[in-house]
């Protein structure tokens, strides 16, 4: 069957793109347990379920609009991306116990690349980073942040205070920016911060950007499955 | 997407000798319009309940389409005179989606002229089978689309002619249903419906 849907998403994803680095920002450090509690709070707590309407698009003007479900409990994440007409593209599941488990992937979305790349979107977005150490500071233009060093040399930052929302970078091992994460119209739901709007912009191997409106956000504590 | 979308289409057509208990070659009933509202729901095994979409949908012949998604994301596809369009809304405007190919869609629109005419069950892409005289079940022929296909299933309402549901299974926990209310058949359809957004 022709699937007519999105080969640009994976390409946008995994494909070769030129393109000046943002390079890590120098951080002015501070001792400020407010900054910490500030981007503990930026991340979903408990088990939640989210339903996005995703507009991506490439650097060379190709994308498409997809629904992105995603799941969180713990440190499960369960995601799945389907057409407006409800063809299922992808779905996966992926847990520290078990790893990823692709459920179902229909080409070209079904290199396994392509599952770590959205896996890795997933967790960037929703989960908090796995950090050797933290440290909180000040950047240029004063906007606090809270910067995760990961063990295997990778950086995290996170303005807790920043669009009305807030703001997610991450660095490679070689401090340049791969992603720039902008929460929007940030909502209070119970204990947990929800934006209305997400936009990633990813510059791994190429420049993509995911424009996510949020549909739906279900708190699973109160959801008989 | 594409093949679902014009099955849910198609399958307008087919129920009309089904559900008179003929075979499927017999006394074609020649169709001329069809528009109908349609409930769609998701399911997903990781779906703690199913997405709803709506929207309504207009076919006339010989290949003229609308059908158009009102939520949770608005967008219409437009078919007349050989041309495929795709509008989305972005930053609240409905746009023309020229970032996807729609050449697919072109392919399986022609399908619509065999069931039209009649030829159900010369169809290359699904065996037919008729479990009762309301369901038609739909299975893949091949491989390649059964693995993303299982099944598809298609309701008829009691009255003669009309299709209530169609159900496309995917695999395991993964089905759509739509369901279609307020069906009109037969009523002449200006063309501006399936050339304006």
């Amino acid at each position: 069957m022709k699937l007519i849907l999105l080969p640009v998403l994976l390409m946008c994803l995994f494909a070769c793109a030129a393109g000046k680095q943002i390079r890590l920002p120098e951080l002015t450090a501070i001792e400020d347990v407010r900054v910490d509690k500030g981007c503990e709070a930026i991340f979903p707590r408990g088990s939640w379920q989210f339903v996005h309407a995703i507009d991506f698009s490439m650097q060379d003007g190709s994308g498409g609009t997809v629904i992105g479900v995603t799941s969180l409990a713990g440190d499960e994440i369960a995601c799945a991306l389907m057409t407006i007409e409800g063809f299922t593209l992808f779905e996966a599941a992926y847990s520290k116990d078990e790893g990823l488990e692709v459920r179902r992937a229909v080409p070209p979305f079904d290199k396994p690349a392509f599952a770590a790349g959205l896996l890795e979107d997933v967790r960037v977005i929703f989960l908090a980073p796995a950090a050797e150490n933290v440290r909180y500071g000040w950047l240029t233009g004063n906007a606090p942040v809270c910067r995760y060093a990961g063990v295997d040399g990778r950086t995290t930052d996170i303005l807790p205070a920043a669009d009305d929302c807030w703001q997610i970078k991450t660095y490679t091992s070689k401090s340049a920016m791969n992603r720039a994460i902008v929460g929007r119209s940030c909502q209070k739901r119970g204990n947990s911060l929800i934006p209305e709007y997400i936009e990633l912009r990813g510059f791994n191997q190429a420049n993509y950007t995911l424009k996510m409106t949020l549909i739906q956000a279900e708190n699973l504590g109160a959801v008989t499955r | 997407m594409k093949l679902f979308l014009l099955l849910a289409t198609l399958s307008f057509f087919v129920p009309v000798r089904a559900a008179a208990g003929e075979p499927v070659e017999q006394a074609p009933v020649r169709l001329h319009s069809v528009q109908a509202d349609f409930l769609q729901e998701k399911h997903l095994q990781i779906l703690v309940r199913p997405i709803i979409s709506t929207g309504t949908f207009a076919f006339q012949a010989p290949q003229s389409l609308r059908w158009e998604y009102r939520k949770p994301i608005p967008s219409i596809l437009l078919m007349h005179g050989g041309k495929v369009r795709k509008f989305v809304e972005r930053d609240g405007q409905l746009v023309e989606d020229r970032r996807m190919q729609l050449d697919a869609m072109q392919v399986v629109l022609a399908e619509i002229s065999n069931w039209l005419d009649g030829r159900f069950t010369d169809n290359k892409m699904f065996s037919v089978s008729f479990p009762d005289k309301q369901t038609i079940l739909l299975t893949p022929k091949e491989q390649g689309l059964a693995a993303m296909i299982s099944s598809i299933e298609l309701k008829l309402a009691d009255q003669v002619g009309l299709l209530e549901e169609v159900t496309i299974f995917e695999g395991p926990g993964s089905l759509t249903k739509l369901i279609f209310r307020n069906r009109i058949l037969n009523q002449e359809i200006p063309v501006t419906l399936f050339t304006d957004r």
